[in-house]
C-alpha cells in the first residue's frame, strides 16, 4: 500500500516537474497530499503550496481554493485568509456546501452574524442549488425569529437534504410559531420518522394536537417522549393535561366512570410532575383543575348486589361517595392555593380558589350560614376583580358565585357592559331573573343568550322549564331539555328531562333512560333520581330493578331531605306496591299497602293494588271488601282512574263470586261507568260467557265509546270469540258463526293482521278439516315482518300449522309426488323458508321450531327420509325435547312434546334404528294426553315391531290401539294394512267399525274417507293377486268418491290388469270410463293415465285416440323423469306417424330409431328392447 | 362524510341474504365480500363489481352468520341447525366442523389476533370460545342468572344470546341478548363483568369502535342505537331515527361513524361527534340483516345484504 502510494506520489512529483505550468497537476498532488498523505503539519504546508501554485495558474478552480481555506483554518489558523479563500471559493462556485459551511462557522465564531446571513443570502439568491446556504439562513432566521421568512429558507432546503431531522423539526417549529398548525404537525412527524428519539418534536407535535383537540393523539407523543426522556416535566405537564381534555370529553357525554378512571392516571402523572418540579404555579393550577374535575365526575356506583340493599348500606355508600368528591375538591383548593403562593399577580387563579371553595360548600352543606358576613367564595372572585377588573369573566363568575341577588345581577349586568355579546352572563342572568319570578324578563335573556350561543345548555333547560311551566306544547319542551341534556350533562337537567318525558309520553326513549342512569350515578342522594329511574324500569318490565329503585328513593327521602313530606312518600310506596304487585310478589305489596292504609295515605290507586293483592293471595273476603271501599270512591274519581277501578270491580267480581253475581252487579251499577272502551272489553267478555245475554243493553251502549280502529278490531274478534261459545254445544265449538263474523269484519278491515290471523286459527282449528288451505291464504306473512303477539296466534305460526295439516299446501316439487288435491293449493308462500325466516328473527320462539320441525318432516317424507335431512332433524328434535318448557304438564306443550317424540321415532324407524324408535315411541305412548292421540304411538310400535318381526309384541300393540281407539281416519286404515300384512289375528270387522263411527263425526268428508278405506282394501287384494275383488273395492271407492282422480286411476289399472289377464272384455270399456274421469277430474295432468287410457283405447282398435292419448301422456311427465317405456311408445309413436308425414306433433321431432336409443340408453337393463333393437339392426 | 351507492345486484342468492363480511385482502388477493343466505348457500363476491367468485354449498338450513378470520385466510358460517364450517377462503376446503346442539350458535366473530372464535352461544345462554389452532371449546363465558327471589316467569331467567363483538385490544367480549341486556366479559381471566342496561328488546348486532377500546355500539329491536363506555358500564349516547328494529351496526375504521340496517329498509350513516343521522339510503325493498365495513388499504367500502335477496356496495368518504 505505502509503496503504491509512493509511487503514485513520485509520479505525479515527476510530472509536475516536468510541466511545471500544469495547475491541474499540481492540484492533484496537493490533494494527494492533504488527503492521502500523513496527517502531518509537514504535508499540509507542502499540499497548501501546491494548491496556491495550482491557484495561482488556475484562479478559477474554486476547490484549490477551498482547501487553502482549510489550511489556513486548521493548520496555520489565519483566520483572515482563510474567509478570503472561502469567499473566494464560494463566489466561484456557490453551490460548494463544505466551503460555505466552514466560513459560516468561521463567521460564526466571529460573532459576526450580519455577515452570516450576508453570506448564505448571497449565496442562495446565486445559486437555487445552493441548499446548505438556505439551511444555513434558515436556521438563522428562525434564531431571529423571522418566521415566515424562516418557512419559505427551510422549505427549500428540505429539497437539498431530505433526511436532515434538524432541518424538519426547525421547519416544524417555524410553522407552528406562525400558527399552521396541521403542517407542523407534519414536519414534526417527518422528524420523528428520521429520529424516533426527537423529545423536542414529539412534545410540540403533542401540545398542538392538545391544541386542536386530538388529546388522544396527543397523549401517544407525550407518552412517547415520556419513554425517551422519563424526566421531562414539559411532557408530564402536556400527558396530564391531555388526559384532563380526554376526561372533559368523557363526562360531556356522561362517562363519569370513564372521565373518572382517566383523571386518576393524570392526578398520577400531574403528582409525579409537582415532584420534578414544585415551583412551577401552572403544574399546581393543572393540578387544581383535574382535582376539581375529578370531584365534578366521581359517580356514585350501585353494588352490584344491590337488589337487598338495606338503608345503612346505602347510607354508607352514598357517605363514602360523598366524601371521595369532598376530599378531591379540598385538594383542588390546596393545589389552587399553592400555583397562587407561586404567581399572586394571576388573577384567574383567584377565581378558581373560590370555585372550588364554592364546591366544597356544597358538599359540606354549609348552606344555612349568615348572610352579611363574606364568604371565601365570594372574596376570593373579588380579589381577582381587583387585579383585572375589565375582565369580563370574572364578573360572571362573581354573579355565580355571589349570595345576594343585588350583587349577582350587578356583576352580570357588569359583565355585558364590559360584553354585550356574553352568552353565559345572559344564560346566568335569565337563570337569576327566572328564580325572583320575572318570567318576561328570563324568556328574553335566555332568548338572548341562545341566538348568540346555541351550544350553550342553560337558556335551553330555561326554555324548556318555561314551556313546561306554560303547560303547552310539551313535546317541545323536551325537545330542548334534550337538547340542553346533549350539551351538558348536569343531573338538574336529567332529572328535568324524566320529569318532561313522563308528562309528555316519551317514555321509551333511550335518550332519557341514559340521561336518569346518569343522574343516579351523580345524585345518588336525590330521591326523584331513584323513584323516576324506577318508573322506567317500570314501563320496560323490568320489576325488580324498579322494586329496588323504589326502595332507595325511600332512603334517599328518609336520609337526605330534610323535611319529609308525606305526600312523596305516598307516591314512592304505591309506586313500589305496584311494582312488587306486577312483579307477582303480591305478599310483599299487600305489606306496602297496609303501611299505607294505617297511615290513612292509601288513595284510589293504592286500593286498586291493595283488592288484588287479597285476591291474589286467595284473601277473597278482604278482596270483595277493599273493592267495595273502592266503588264508593268512583263518583269522585277522576275519568281515567274511575275507568280502571270499575274494571278492576268487574273482574274481581266475576273471579270471586262468578258469572251471576257479577252479572247482577253491573246490572245494578250505574251506566255513566262504563262509557269507556276498557270497560267495554271488560262487559263485553263477561258478556260473552253469559248464555242469557243479561248485559246486551249496557254492552252495546258501551261500544260506543271504542274509538280508534286498533281497539274496533280488538272488540270484533272477541266477539267472533263470544259467539264460538255461544252459538256452540257443550263439546264442539260453533267455528262456523265465528269464522262467519270474522269475514265480515274482515270486510270493514281488510288491513288488520289481529282478525286475519284469528280467522286463519278459527279455520284451522275447524274440525270438520277442509278449509287449511284457506286458513293460510288468509293471514299475509309477507306485509308484516315483527310476529308481534297480537291475537291468539301468529301468521307465522298459522302458516306453519297449516302447512302441516294440508299436505298439498306443501309439496311442491313435482319430482317426488303430483298432488291431486282438488284446492289447488300453490306453495306460494313456502312455508319451510318463511318459517326459517322467523326463527331467524325469533330464534327462542319454541312453537316456530317446533312447526319447523313438523314442516320437515314432512319435507322429508315427501323426499323418502335423505339421509341429510335426517340428520337435521335429529338434531333439532333431541333439542327441542331438552328444553324446559315441555317440562309443563298442560295439554299443548304435551301434545307437542308426544308429536316430537314421534317424529323422533318416525325418522328412527325410517334410518334402520329399531330399539331408538321404539324408546321414543314407548316414551310417546306415556305421555299425559288422551286416547286419541296415544292410538298413534301405539301404531308406530307396531310398524317398528313387525320391522322387528316381533309378532308377539306386535300383536300387543295391535290390541292396545284397538283399546284406544281414535278419532282419526288415517290412524285406522293404517292399522288395517298392518293387520293384513302382517295377518294379525283379530275379529273380522271392528277395524271398520271403528272407522264408520269415527267418520260420523265429521260427516262432509265421511264418503271420503270410505272411499280411501276401500282403497286400502283392495291394495291389500292387489297384494294378494286377487283382482276381482280389489276391483269390486276399488268400484265401490269410485262410487263414494268419484272426483278424486287417484281413486279413478288405480280403478282404471285394476280393470286393464283384469282384462290383460283375460277374464272380460268388458273391463277394458270399464278401465276407458275411469280413466277418462281421472283425466278430467286432475288438477295437474297424472302420468301414467294417459299411457293406460291409450293402451286400453288401442286395445279396443281405436288408432286416432291411442295416439292422442300418448301425445298427451308425453306432456304429463317433467322432463328429468321420463321413464324409458314412455320414449319405447314414443317411438312407435313416431313409427305410426311417419308412414303418415306428420310432422307437425311432438313425436316426429326425431327419427323413431332415436326414440328407441333413447328408450335403451335410459333403461338398459331391459332384455326386450335389445331384442328388439336386434330386429330393428337386422 | 358521506356514501356513494357504487353496485348493486338484485337476486344475488336465491333467497334471503342473511349475514355478510369482509375476508381481509392476502398477499394473493384482494380483500372479498362473503354472504350468507336463507338458500343454504355462502357466496364469495370481488369487489368493486362484486363478481361472484364461489358458492360454497353443505348447509342445511339457512345460513345466520358468517366470519372471517383476520389473516383473510380462513372463514366460518353458521347455520340455523348450528353446524359451523369453517373453510379455506381460496381453495373452499372444509378445515373444520364445529357442532352444536341447534339453537346455541349464533353469531361468530374472530378475535383480533385470529387465535380464538367466539360463538354467541344462542340458547345456551353463554359465549362459546373455540381455540383455532385445534378447534377444540377452550372456554364457555355463560350469562349469571339473575338472582331475585323468584324470576318472574320462565322464559326470563334464561337469555338467548344473539350477538357478540370482540374490543379492539381482544381483552373483552360483548354478548347481547334477547332481553336487552349487554353482557362484559374478560376473556383471559375467563370472567363474567357486567351488564349493560338500556334496551328492552333484544340486541342483534354488537360492534366496539377500533379507535377507542372501551366504545361499544348495539343495535337492537327497540329502534335505538346505543353507545356505551363497555367498562363503565354507562350509557353515554343513543342515537334513534329507525321507523323499527334495528338488525345490524358497524362502525367504520376510522371510528368517525357508525352504519346500521333496519327493517325499515334502510341503511343508516350516522355521524358520531353530532349523535345524528346524516345519510339515509333506500335501495333495499326489504329488511336490511348486515351492514359490514371493509377497513384497510385505500378506498373505504361499505356493504348490506336484505331480504330482498339483494347485495348493495357503497364508497364510504
Amino acid at each position: 500500500m505505502e509503496e503504491e502510494k509512493e509511487a503514485v506520489l513520485r509520479q505525479l512529483e515527476q510530472s509536475v516537474e516536468a510541466n511545471p505550468h500544469d495547475s491541474a497537476l499540481r492540484f492533484d498532488l496537493g490533494l494527494l497530499l492533504w488527503e492521502k498523505w500523513n496527517e502531518t503539519a509537514e504535508a499540509k504546508e507542502k499540499a497548501a503550496e501546491h494548491f496556491l501554485a495550482s491557484a495561482k495558474l488556475n484562479p478559477q478552480n474554486g476547490v484549490a481554493f477551498r482547501y487553502l481555506g482549510h489550511y489556513y483554518s486548521r493548520v496555520s489558523l489565519d483566520i483572515q485568509r482563510a474567509l478570503k479563500c472561502y469567499q473566494r471559493a464560494l463566489s466561484l462556485n456557490p453551490e460548494d456546501s463544505d466551503s460555505g459551511e466552514a466560513l459560516c462557522d468561521l463567521l460564526d465564531e466571529g460573532r459576526k452574524e450580519t455577515l452570516e446571513v450576508a453570506a448564505c443570502r448571497e449565496a442562495s439568491e446565486r445559486s437555487p442549488r445552493a441548499f446548505w446556504a438556505f439551511r444555513r439562513l434558515g436556521y438563522l432566521q428562525v434564531h431571529q425569529n423571522q418566521w415566515s421568512e424562516a418557512v419559505q429558507s427551510l422549505q427549500h432546503a428540505v429539497r437539498g437534504y431530505p433526511t436532515c431531522a434538524d432541518l424538519w423539526e426547525a421547519l416544524g417549529l417555524a410553522y407552528n410559531r406562525l400558527g399552521r398548525f396541521t403542517a407542523a404537525i407534519k414536519s414534526y412527524g417527518r422528524t420523528i420518522e428520521l429520529e424516533p428519539t426527537r423529545v423536542f418534536a414529539l412534545v410540540e407535535s403533542g401540545n398542538i394536537f392538545l391544541m386542536l383537540g386530538s388529546f388522544k393523539k396527543g397523549v401517544e407523543q407525550f407518552e412517547q417522549a415520556l419513554q425517551i426522556s422519563p424526566q421531562c416535566v414539559s411532557a408530564y405537564y402536556g400527558l396530564a393535561s391531555g388526559l384532563l381534555g380526554l376526561a372533559k370529553e368523557c363526562i360531556h357525554l356522561g362517562a363519569f366512570k370513564w372521565g373518572a378512571t382517566l383523571l386518576g392516571e393524570a392526578s398520577q402523572v400531574a403528582k409525579t410532575s409537582t415532584n420534578l418540579a414544585g415551583n412551577l404555579s401552572c403544574i399546581w393550577k393543572l393540578n387544581g383543575d383535574i382535582q376539581l374535575s375529578y370531584a365534578q365526575c366521581y359517580p356514585w356506583v350501585e353494588e352490584d348486589q344491590g337488589l337487598e340493599f338495606n338503608a345503612e348500606d346505602f347510607n354508607a355508600s352514598i357517605f363514602c361517595w360523598k366524601n371521595t368528591c369532598y376530599l378531591a375538591a379540598i385538594s383542588a383548593k390546596f393545589s389552587y392555593q399553592r400555583a397562587l403562593l407561586l404567581a399572586p399577580w394571576q388573577a384567574n387563579i383567584y377565581t378558581d380558589i373560590a370555585i372550588s371553595s364554592d364546591l366544597i360548600n356544597t358538599l359540606n352543606k354549609r348552606t344555612g350560614h349568615d348572610l352579611d358576613t363574606w364568604q371565601p367564595p365570594e372574596k376570593m372572585a373579588l380579589g381577582a376583580l381587583l387585579l383585572e377588573a375589565d375582565n369580563y369573566d370574572f364578573w360572571v363568575t362573581l354573579g355565580c358565585l355571589a349570595n345576594h341577588n343585588a350583587l349577582k345581577q350587578h356583576a352580570l349586568v357588569r359583565g355585558l357592559q364590559l360584553d354585550v355579546s356574553l352568552a353565559v352572563a345572559w344564560a346566568y342572568l335569565g337563570k337569576l331573573y327566572r328564580k325572583n319570578g320575572e318570567k318576561q324578563l328570563a324568556k328574553q335573556a335566555f332568548d338572548c343568550s341562545r341566538s348568540i350561543d346555541p351550544s350553550l345548555a342553560l337558556p335551553w333547560a330555561g326554555m324548556s322549564a318555561d314551556f313546561h311551566s306554560r303547560d303547552t306544547a310539551s313535546d317541545e319542551g323536551f325537545e330542548s331539555c334534550l337538547r340542553a341534556v346533549q350539551i351538558l350533562p348536569l343531573v338538574e337537567f336529567q332529572i328535568g328531562l324524566a320529569k318532561l318525558a313522563l308528562v309528555s309520553g316519551h317514555i321509551s326513549s333511550s335518550q332519557v333512560f341514559g340521561a336518569i342512569r346518569q343522574a343516579m350515578q351523580r345524585a345518588p342522594h336525590y330521591p326523584e333520581c331513584h323513584n323516576l329511574n324506577g318508573l322506567f324500569c317500570e314501563s320496560r318490565f323490568d320489576y325488580q330493578s324498579a322494586i329496588a329503585s323504589y326502595r332507595l328513593a325511600r332512603f334517599a327521602l328518609i336520609s337526605f331531605s330534610g323535611n319529609v313530606s308525606k305526600s312523596h312518600v305516598r307516591d314512592i310506596s304505591i309506586n313500589l306496591a305496584r311494582s312488587l304487585s306486577r312483579a307477582g310478589n303480591a305478599l310483599e305489596a299487600l305489606k306496602e299497602c297496609e303501611i299505607l292504609k294505617k297511615e290513612g295515605l292509601l288513595d284510589a290507586e293504592g286500593l286498586q293494588i291493595y283488592a288484588l293483592s287479597f285476591w291474589q293471595l286467595g284473601k277473597n273476603d278482604q278482596a270483595l271488601s277493599e273493592a267495595r271501599n273502592l266503588a264508593a270512591g268512583v263518583s269522585t274519581m277522576e275519568r281515567k282512574l274511575a275507568a280502571t277501578s270499575v274494571s278492576l270491580i268487574c273482574r274481581l267480581l266475576y273471579s270471586i263470586s262468578g258469572l251471576d253475581s257479577a252479572v247482577n252487579s253491573i246490572l245494578k251499577m250505574p251506566k255513566e261507568l262504563f262509557q269507556s272502551s276498557k270497560i267495554s272489553f271488560i262487559i263485553s267478555a263477561i258478556n260473552a260467557l253469559d248464555q242469557s245475554n243479561r248485559l246486551e243493553s249496557v254492552v252495546s251502549s258501551s261500544r260506543n265509546y271504542l274509538k280508534s280502529q286498533d281497539e274496533i278490531s280488538r272488540m270484533h274478534s272477541l266477539i267472533a270469540l263470544g259467539k264460538l261459545i255461544k252459538h256452540g254445544s257443550e263439546y264442539c265449538l260453533a267455528f262456523q258463526s265465528g269464522v262467519a263474523h270474522l269475514k265480515k269484519a274482515l270486510h270493514m278491515y281488510p288491513n288488520s293482521c289481529l282478525l286475519r290471523s284469528l280467522l286463519g286459527y278459527l279455520l284451522l282449528s275447524n274440525e270438520q278439516w277442509n278449509d287449511t288451505h284457506v286458513a293460510t291464504r288468509c293471514c299475509n306473512v309477507g306485509a308484516t315482518y315483527s310476529p308481534t303477539k297480537e291475537g291468539l296466534k301468529t301468521a307465522f305460526e298459522i302458516l306453519g300449522a297449516g302447512a302441516v295439516a294440508c299436505y298439498a299446501s306443501s309439496c311442491s316439487n313435482p319430482k317426488f309426488s303430483f298432488p291431486t288435491c282438488s284446492y289447488q293449493c300453490l306453495d306460494e308462500h313456502g312455508a319451510i323458508e318463511q318459517l326459517q325466516k322467523c326463527l331467524h328473527i325469533e330464534p327462542w320462539n319454541q312453537t316456530i321450531r317446533y312447526l319447523l320441525i313438523l314442516n320437515l318432516l314432512q319435507k322429508a317424507r315427501e323426499e323418502r327420509f335423505p339421509h341429510h335431512l335426517c340428520i337435521v332433524l335429529k338434531r333439532l328434535i333431541s333439542v327441542a325435547l331438552s328444553n324446559e318448557c315441555y317440562s309443563n304438564t298442560d295439554v299443548p306443550c304435551q301434545y307437542q312434546r308426544f308429536q316430537l317424540l314421534l317424529c323422533a321415532s318416525e325418522i328412527s324407524l325410517q334410518g334402520g334404528n329399531q330399539i331408538s324408535c321404539i324408546d321414543h315411541a314407548k316414551n310417546a305412548s306415556s305421555v299425559m294426553l288422551p286416547n286419541v292421540y296415544l292410538f298413534f304411538a301405539h301404531l308406530l310400535l307396531c310398524r317398528a315391531y313387525a320391522v322387528e318381526d316381533d309378532i308377539m309384541n306386535l300383536q300387543k300393540e295391535y290390541i292396545r290401539c284397538l283399546e284406544l281407539k281414535t278419532n282419526c281416519q288415517i290412524g285406522w286404515i293404517c292399522l288395517k294394512f298392518i293387520e293384513s300384512r302382517y295377518k294379525v289375528q283379530t275379529e273380522t270387522n271392528i277395524l271398520e267399525l271403528s272407522l264408520k263411527e269415527c267418520s260420523l263425526e265429521r260427516k262432509n268428508s265421511q264418503d271420503m274417507w270410505m272411499g280411501v278405506f276401500y282403497l286400502a282394501q283392495s291394495l291389500i287384494c292387489i297384494q294378494n293377486q286377487d283382482f276381482l275383488s280389489a276391483e269390486e273395492f276399488l268400484a265401490q271407492a269410485c262410487l263414494l268418491a268419484s272426483p278424486e282422480s287417484c281413486l279413478q286411476l288405480c280403478h282404471g289399472a285394476t280393470c286393464m290388469e283384469l282384462a290383460r289377464n283375460g277374464s272380460d272384455s268388458q273391463f277394458l270399456s270399464l278401465a276407458i270410463r275411469s280413466l277418462t274421469k281421472a283425466q278430467e277430474a286432475s288438477v295437474i295432468p297424472l302420468p301414467i293415465v294417459s299411457a293406460l287410457l291409450a293402451q286400453a283405447e288401442g286395445s279396443l282398435g281405436s288408432k286416432e285416440k291411442w295416439k292422442k292419448n300418448l301425445r298427451l301422456e308425453w306432456f304429463t311427465w317433467p322432463p328429468e323423469m321420463r321413464p324409458a317405456e314412455l320414449f319405447f311408445q314414443m317411438n312407435l309413436l313416431a313409427r305410426e306417424s311417419e308412414a303418415r308425414s306428420d310432422t307437425s306433433q311432438v313425436e316426429s321431432c326425431q327419427s323413431p330409431q332415436k326414440w328407441f336409443l333413447r328408450a335403451i340408453h335410459t333403461n338398459p337393463s331391459c332384455a326386450r328392447y335389445w331384442k328388439l333393437l336386434q330386429k330393428i339392426v337386422v | 362524510m358521506k356514501l356513494a351507492g357504487l353496485k348493486s345486484i338484485e337476486n344475488a342468492h336465491d333467497e334471503s341474504v342473511w349475514a355478510a363480511t369482509w375476508v381481509p385482502a392476502t398477499a394473493s388477493r384482494s380483500a372479498l365480500l362473503l354472504t350468507g343466505s336463507l338458500d343454504e348457500t355462502v357466496k364469495l363476491w370481488k369487489p368493486d363489481d362484486l363478481i361472484l367468485q364461489r358458492t360454497n354449498t353443505g348447509h342445511c338450513l339457512g345460513v345466520a352468520s358468517v366470519a372471517a378470520h383476520p389473516s383473510g385466510m380462513i372463514a366460518a358460517s353458521s347455520s340455523l341447525d348450528s353446524f359451523i364450517r369453517v373453510f379455506d377462503v381460496d381453495t373452499n376446503n372444509t378445515i373444520a366442523t364445529l357442532e352444536a346442539p341447534p339453537s346455541e350458535v349464533w353469531q361468530l366473530r374472530f378475535d383480533p389476533k385470529g387465535t380464538i372464535l367466539a360463538v354467541a352461544g344462542g340458547g345456551s345462554a353463554s359465549v362459546k370460545l373455540w381455540d383455532t389452532a385445534t378447534w377444540n371449546l377452550v372456554a364457555t363465558l355463560s350469562i349469571p342468572r339473575p338472582e331475585g327471589p323468584k324470576p318472574s316467569d320462565k322464559t326470563s331467567s334464561k337469555k338467548f344470546v344473539l350477538s357478540v363483538a370482540w374490543s379492539p385490544d381482544g381483552r373483552r367480549i360483548a354478548c347481547g341478548s334477547m332481553d336487552g341486556t349487554i353482557t362484559v366479559f374478560d376473556v383471559a381471566r375467563a370472567k363474567f363483568l357486567h351488564h349493560l342496561e338500556g334496551h328492552y328488546m333484544p340486541v342483534r348486532s354488537l360492534v366496539y369502535s377500533p379507535a377507542e377500546p372501551r366504545l361499544l355500539f348495539s343495535a337492537s329491536d327497540d329502534t335505538h342505537v346505543h353507545m356505551y363506555d363497555a367498562e363503565g358500564k354507562t350509557l353515554i349516547g343513543a342515537m334513534s331515527g329507525h321507523a323499527s328494529w334495528v338488525l345490524s351496526v358497524d362502525v367504520s375504521p376510522d371510528g368517525a361513524a357508525i352504519a346500521t340496517g333496519s327493517s325499515d329498509r334502510t341503511v343508516r350513516l350516522w355521524d358520531l361527534s353530532m349523535r345524528a343521522a346524516v345519510q339515509t339510503m333506500s335501495n333495499h325493498t326489504d329488511q336490511v340483516w348486515g351492514v359490514t365495513f371493509l377497513s384497510g388499504g385505500g378506498a373505504c367500502r361499505l356493504a348490506s345484504v336484505s331480504d330482498d335477496k339483494s347485495i348493495s356496495l357503497y364508497d364510504y368518504s
